[in-house]
């Protein structure tokens, strides 16, 4: 597809978003969420078709915290309550799959003395994602219950302790999720292509939520909660159900995760992935979905970059030093530069559909 | 339609009202004035259950709303606008119409037929601005949209504190216009609280004048501009001094 048969397109399906009664709010916001999706199916494909292998194990974690960001974005974004605790959802999501699917020869090297029969049980991967999905609702649920009587940063310090609560558990309950070695021996059964399905569909769900009367009342509250209530807004109702979405969003993050890795430990779902996760989507900007998959896709893009200098590379024939903890730096360096200086992100205020059409009417005058 | 008894409220040591009473019927204008800290305000969040009062009763066409949460007021009937605009911000000027009359389409289905979101926005002077974020209005309109998003929530009861802070005399006018308006076209309850005699004369139906928490005087405006306890607070402290 050339640039301008790509634009055209867009123009088709942005022109009768623009001119869209309220009664096609609902296609409007589905034609939006595919436009915003657009790119990373680009890229998805790009991938899928070119690259080499080591390139498509990297896009495959990318898009992991692709869909963690959009999940994150779904409370975030709408609330406008900072979480620091969503990497629990995507741990309780892969340790729920990788505990129920794992095959049965490999439970017995790994958690033989599971409680509750875990030992002996082996699922279908579908069965799995689904039962570990409604662990997650569950636990969000309780923990929503919580969370969303809260505004502001006490809400964020107990997002907090949910996560390092849920460490906690998958660390010293070594019987249930083999504490601090790795958990291995997960079917492998997630490819890019479905990777790249499900982060269309989180991105679709993600632009659904926040152009949803919910979605929208949700948002009014968290810039004036005096007057949210004076409308009749219940906040409290609103945030528990933002905030059990997010949750099921990086829960199946998390699934999607162990049927590619085979692989988890404790430690992928603590801080590291916490700060990156929120970096990507500070840095894109958290009040629009597109906001989330532009921090993504940048961030991603740097990183890589940082990494691939972190360990020394050769500029104009001079050997550079190692620069271990680079990354780090930078993630840090990004996340104060953008609060400093552009605290709405990359995208602002826009999504990418709307910017688009106001783009081509902007054009066509 | 609305009847407030007896209702008293304490912060701390200080009594912000003691008694207060007030009637306000469907289609009348009441005007509640009174010098600062007399208690107007404290009696709109009272009645709008942003506070909660001590002793008293509110009551909206009937139903008890004592002490419910803003938002069960809200579905109650109760709409209002703040003494300081409070807008949401970054969402466009449509949307924050859109907010309250998605309750208004789950509460009082019947009200929100009658009532377009796009009707409102022209009524009140705001569709050429329907896109942009309420927050970069001019302070007019801001005004003026506070009081159209009250009313997409198709109350029985508007409470409008302040509504003619900070404009001049010619958007005084035609605010006051526009409240007429509302009583012609919505038949609520309306109660403005202003500092603006001119306005609230020209504007109200009857008059509540209180004092340091008190109802001192109620009935109808030219009447109670005659009442010697009223002059004595907006005029004549000179005679108990």
């Amino acid at each position: 597809m050339t640039g301008s048969e790509l634009s055209q397109a867009v123009e088709q399906m942005a022109a009768p978003a623009a001119a869209a009664q309220p009664g096609n709010a609902v296609l409007r916001s589905l034609i939006g969420g595919l436009v915003t999706a657009l790119p990373v199916l680009a890229i998805g494909l790009l991938v899928l078709n070119f690259a080499p292998t080591y390139y498509t194990f990297l896009a495959l974690g990318a898009f992991v915290n692709l869909i963690v960001v959009v999940g994150l974005q779904v409370f975030m974004g709408n609330s406008n309550i900072a979480n620091l605790g969503h990497s629990a959802f995507v741990g309780l999501g892969a340790y729920g799959v990788a505990i129920l699917s794992t095959p049965l020869a490999m439970k017995k090297l790994s958690i033989p003395n599971a409680p509750f029969g875990f030992a002996t049980l082996e699922l279908d991967p579908v069965s799995s994602a689904l039962i570990a999905l409604v662990v997650v609702g569950i636990v969000a649920l309780v923990s929503g219950k919580v969370i969303s009587r809260l505004s502001g940063v006490a809400a964020t310090i107990v997002s907090l302790a949910l996560l390092i609560i849920v460490h906690s558990v998958f660390l010293n309950w070594t019987d249930l999720f083999k504490g601090n070695q790795a958990f291995f021996g997960i079917p492998k059964v997630v490819g890019l292509p479905w990777m790249l399905v499900f982060a269309v569909l989180a991105i679709v769900a993600a632009r659904l939520f926040k152009d949803s009367r919910w979605g929208l009342q949700l948002r009014a509250s968290a810039q004036s909660p005096q007057a949210a209530a004076a409308l009749g807004i219940d906040a409290k109702k609103l945030r528990l159900m933002s905030w059990v979405l997010s949750a099921l969003i990086c829960g199946l993050a998390g699934v999607l995760y162990a049927y590619f890795a085979g692989t988890i430990s404790p430690k992928l779902f603590y801080f590291q992935m916490i700060f990156n996760t929120l970096a990507m989507l500070i840095l894109g900007g958290m009040a629009t979905v597109t906001g989330a998959v532009t921090g993504v896709i940048v961030l991603s893009v740097g990183l890589e970059f940082i990494r691939s200098i972190e360990s020394g590379v050769t500029v104009a024939g001079i050997q550079m030093p190692q620069l271990l903890g680079l990354s780090g730096v930078a993630l840090g360096v990004v996340i104060v530069l953008c609060m400093a200086f552009r605290p709405s992100g990359i995208s602002g205020r826009h999504e990418l559909d709307e910017l688009l059409s106001l783009l081509f009417r902007h054009s066509a005058r | 339609m609305l009847s407030v008894e007896a209702v008293s409220k304490t912060f701390g040591g200080v009594q912000a009202l003691r008694n207060a009473s007030l009637t306000c019927e469907a289609g009348e204008i009441l005007g509640l004035i009174g010098p600062n800290g007399a208690g107007k305000s404290t009696l709109v969040n009272v009645i709008s259950g942003v506070l909660k009062p001590d002793s008293g009763n509110v009551r909206l066409a009937g139903e008890e709303i004592t002490g419910r949460d803003p938002e069960h007021c809200a579905w109650a009937g109760v709409g209002r606008t703040f003494q300081t605009i409070r807008l949401f911000k970054d969402l466009t000027v449509r949307q924050n119409v859109e907010v309250a009359h998605i309750t208004c389409r789950a509460v009082r289905p019947a009200a929100a037929a009658r009532i377009g979101v796009d009707q409102l926005l022209q009524q009140y002077e705001l569709a050429g601005f329907a896109d942009s974020p309420a927050g970069t209005l001019p302070y007019g309109s801001q005004r003026r949209l506070e009081i159209a998003r009250a009313l997409a929530l198709g109350p029985s009861l508007l409470l409008l504190d302040e509504p003619a802070a900070g404009l001049n005399e010619a958007e005084s006018e035609t605010l006051a216009i526009a409240i007429e308006g509302i009583r012609r076209d919505v038949g609520c309850a309306t109660i403005v609280i202003d500092h603006d005699l001119r306005f609230i004369n020209r504007l109200c139906d009857r008059l509540c004048v209180m004092d340091q928490g008190q109802v001192i005087a109620s009935g109808e405006t030219e009447e109670v501009w005659r009442d010697p306890r009223v002059i004595e607070v907006y005029v004549g402290q000179s005679e108990t001094a």
